[in-house]
């Protein structure tokens, strides 16, 4: 079906007052528009700027919800600014990182990291899962001082850098190692174990086999919370680095 | 922490470590030491799965599963086998065998040789039945003449045996055995689905052993087709009166109404029927019956009509074993006019047991109907209540009408409780109809001795479901 701007105009304009529950079968042109303009550039670019002018004030909160999940989809750095805006607001943050987690622009990143600076609270911890779920390298220093901040924020940083496991992110994670919160240290461990099994995947045995042996030692020393399944961990890991015949 | 500790602490180039592996090289086979294999690897799985702890050694046992490729490694695993306990035995036996490379097989075999240990010989059978071919079919034959745990290993692994010729390898050895152990193969040459042995098995089945005769019979009905029809008729001719008997037949009936070619097989038993003579026909007339069809019932009507008492006897022995509702008529007819209270029960039975089927080619108010019009021919309250058990497998409104009334008759009322909390069972059915299937319900409470059928009337009253139990565990 070829893209219709003019057809959107109704459906669009129920969509700023629309609330759960509510008649959704306008959207539908909107949801064939969306598909339509996946390989129409200027359909696309009318489409994310028609969608992005709803994310201001006087449209609904479903209505931001489902404008966030099509600029998911379609959405490039010309929605960032609108999106960006939502980030420190608590009922729209999390609909606007869901955006902005998906969307191919480095604004995007960026606008996840200038937030993680001003927010606070749970906020925070989903700018951290956000920049996490990009595999975004350039946060890890960000990330990594947050290793030593409140319980529940550290534990979200340790998580974050296992997940982007980049050798910045493994060395901020092997540096933390010694802290002394201990649910904070076991969340490290398992983070480490992430950036281990990652680097094995990827054929680079010695850099994994040297995060399985340094967890290893640490728990034979009995300084890790979480002990007896960190050696089995460690010992899992050095064996599958050990053994050359099967590409893990 | 040993292991890491003092076997990798300062990583895999400490002198220690490097000392104990080169000890370790010199013990090894030839093989062993050649360069492809991570000798440091295999070391730490052997380590592992030789300690105490079974999260330890389940990580070892994993690797000796899915890691460390090649042949040389398995031999040095399997090499183990005979050093250590025979509860490590058993687990990396397991292991070796999920491995899956039979260069681990001599070793296996050797255990299977020397242990005395129960479980260590049920392990070993078992990794025969995994690792092993044609060669290691007389060993595991062999352990099937022992007692479980060992000789349930065997029969697993003769029914996953792979080989060639593993099958007529079967096939002779079971020419060889006993009679206690010729079914025990015959049921293995069945889970293999072994359709080569079918001649064989057709042999069997006409046997001087009837176990045997049954074994085989029951293994053609997994497989056979239209060219062992031929053969199962003799074999039921053979089997003995009663249980032998009765199996086979439902052997013979599986093939002409459930195996590919059914219709060509029923064809076939109705030519051998033909050609049979009188003392054949008269065993194999209950077989005409369960399989049914156009063939069967042109026979049986002949029979019927036949001015012989005895083969008109015959005929209504064959129609009441009739597998649908098409004779329906036929047996209503023959009730109206029967005379002999032996004949009346037989016709009632078969009504009683035919009208609720539910593949029977009707739909569900024909089905009723025929179930009310049996009501109305019984004349005892025993035929009566077996109308009213058997009609809760009609799952409509019309069969909770039909037994409804029966609450109020007290030589009636249980089986009729019964039936009205059957089919309240079925929450669409109770949903759809709620008014009528309360009241009813509320009956029941006040009617049945059952407390059973008080937990459950009151349970779907409520809305609620109720878990059937799961019938014991046989053995």
């Amino acid at each position: 079906m070829a893209y219709d701007s003019a057809s959107l105009d109704k459906p669009l304009d129920i969509l700023k007052s629309y609330d759960w529950g509510g008649d959704a079968s306008a959207f539908q042109t909107i949801d064939a528009a969306v598909l339509a303009a996946h390989t129409d550039q200027a359909a696309r670019a009318d489409l994310e700027k028609r969608l992005s002018s709803l994310l201001g004030e006087g449209t609904s909160r479903a209505a931001k919800e489902y404008v966030c999940r099509k600029l998911s989809l379609i959405g490039t750095a010309a929605s960032v600014p609108s999106l960006a805006a939502l980030l420190p607001e608590q009922e729209h943050s999390h609909m606007a990182r869901f955006a902005l987690e998906r969307i191919d622009a480095a604004e995007a990143a960026e606008a996840l990291r200038k937030a993680l600076g001003s927010v606070t609270g749970d906020l925070k911890i989903g700018m951290i899962s956000s920049l996490a779920g990009r595999g975004d390298a350039a946060s890890v220093p960000l990330i990594a001082a947050l290793l030593s901040a409140d319980s529940r924020t550290a534990l979200a940083a340790a998580d974050a850098l296992g997940r982007i496991h980049t050798p910045e992110a493994t060395q901020a994670l092997a540096a933390a190692a010694g802290v002394t919160d201990q649910a904070v240290a076991a969340a490290i461990i398992d983070a480490r174990l992430a950036c281990a099994e990652w680097l094995l995947r990827q054929g680079k045995r010695p850099e994994s086999m040297a995060i399985y042996k340094s967890l290893a030692d640490a728990a034979a020393k009995g300084t890790t919370p979480t002990a007896k399944s960190t050696r089995l961990a460690a010992a899992r890991g050095i064996l599958a680095c050990l053994d050359t015949t099967t590409t893990s | 922490m040993r292991l890491l500790s003092n076997r990798f602490h300062g990583a895999i180039g400490l002198n220690a470590f490097t000392l104990a592996l080169a000890c370790l090289c010199c013990c090894l086979p030839r093989a062993i030491a050649a360069e492809s294999v991570p000798q440091d690897a295999v070391q730490m799985t052997i380590d592992l799965i030789t300690r105490d702890d079974p999260d330890f050694r389940g990580i070892g046992l994993d690797r000796v599963r899915h890691g460390l490729k090649g042949e040389a490694t398995t031999q040095t695993l399997a090499g183990l086998l005979s050093k250590l306990a025979p509860a490590r035995q058993v687990e990396l036996t397991a292991a070796l065998a999920d491995r899956g490379d039979r260069a681990a097989l001599p070793a296996v075999l050797a255990l299977l040789a020397v242990s005395p240990d129960a479980t260590v010989r049920a392990a070993a059978v078992h990794a025969v039945g995994s690792l092993g071919g044609n060669a290691e079919v007389a060993t595991l034959t062999k352990s099937l003449a022992t007692a479980d745990p060992e000789k349930a290993a065997a029969r697993r692994a003769l029914t996953v045996i792979r080989g060639a010729d593993a099958t007529a390898l079967i096939v002779a050895a079971t020419k060889q055995a006993d009679a206690a152990l010729r079914p025990v193969l015959i049921d293995i040459l069945a889970d293999r689905r072994a359709v080569t042995a079918l001649p064989d098995l057709l042999v069997a089945a006409i046997g001087d052993d009837a176990s045997t005769r049954t074994a085989a019979m029951r293994a053609i009905s997994k497989f056979g087709g239209p060219e062992q029809v031929s053969g199962m008729v003799l074999g039921v001719l053979k089997a003995n009166a009663g249980g032998e008997r009765d199996e086979a037949e439902r052997a013979l009936v599986t093939v002409c109404t459930q195996n590919p070619g059914k219709e060509r097989a029923t064809e076939i038993l109705l030519e051998q029927f033909k050609a049979a003579d009188a003392i054949a026909q008269e065993t194999l007339l209950t077989v005409l019956g369960r399989v049914g069809g156009n063939g069967a019932i042109a026979v049986v009507d002949g029979l019927l009509a036949d001015s012989t008492a005895a083969k008109r006897k015959l005929g209504l022995a064959a129609l009441t074993k009739w597998p649908d509702a098409t004779v329906s008529q036929r047996l209503l007819d023959l009730l109206d006019k029967a005379q002999d209270p032996a004949d009346r029960d037989l016709l009632l039975a078969a009504l009683i047991r035919i009208a609720p089927l539910p593949d029977n080619k009707l739909n569900d108010a024909q089905k009723l109907e025929l179930l009310q019009k049996t009501m109305s021919l019984c004349q005892r309250d025993d035929d009566r209540r077996r109308v009213l058990e058997r009609a809760n497998a009609i799952r409509t409104i019309g069969a909770l009408r039909f037994v409804v009334p029966y609450l109020d008759d007290p030589n009636l009322a249980e089986p009729a409780c019964l039936s009205v909390v059957e089919l309240a069972h079925h929450r669409s059915l109770r949903d759809a109809n709620k008014d009528e299937f309360m009241k009813a319900l509320e009956k029941v409470l006040g009617t049945t001795k059952n407390e059973e059928l008080v937990e459950r009337a009151d349970r779907y009253k409520q809305g609620q479901t109720w878990e059937r139990k799961k019938p014991a565990a046989k053995g």
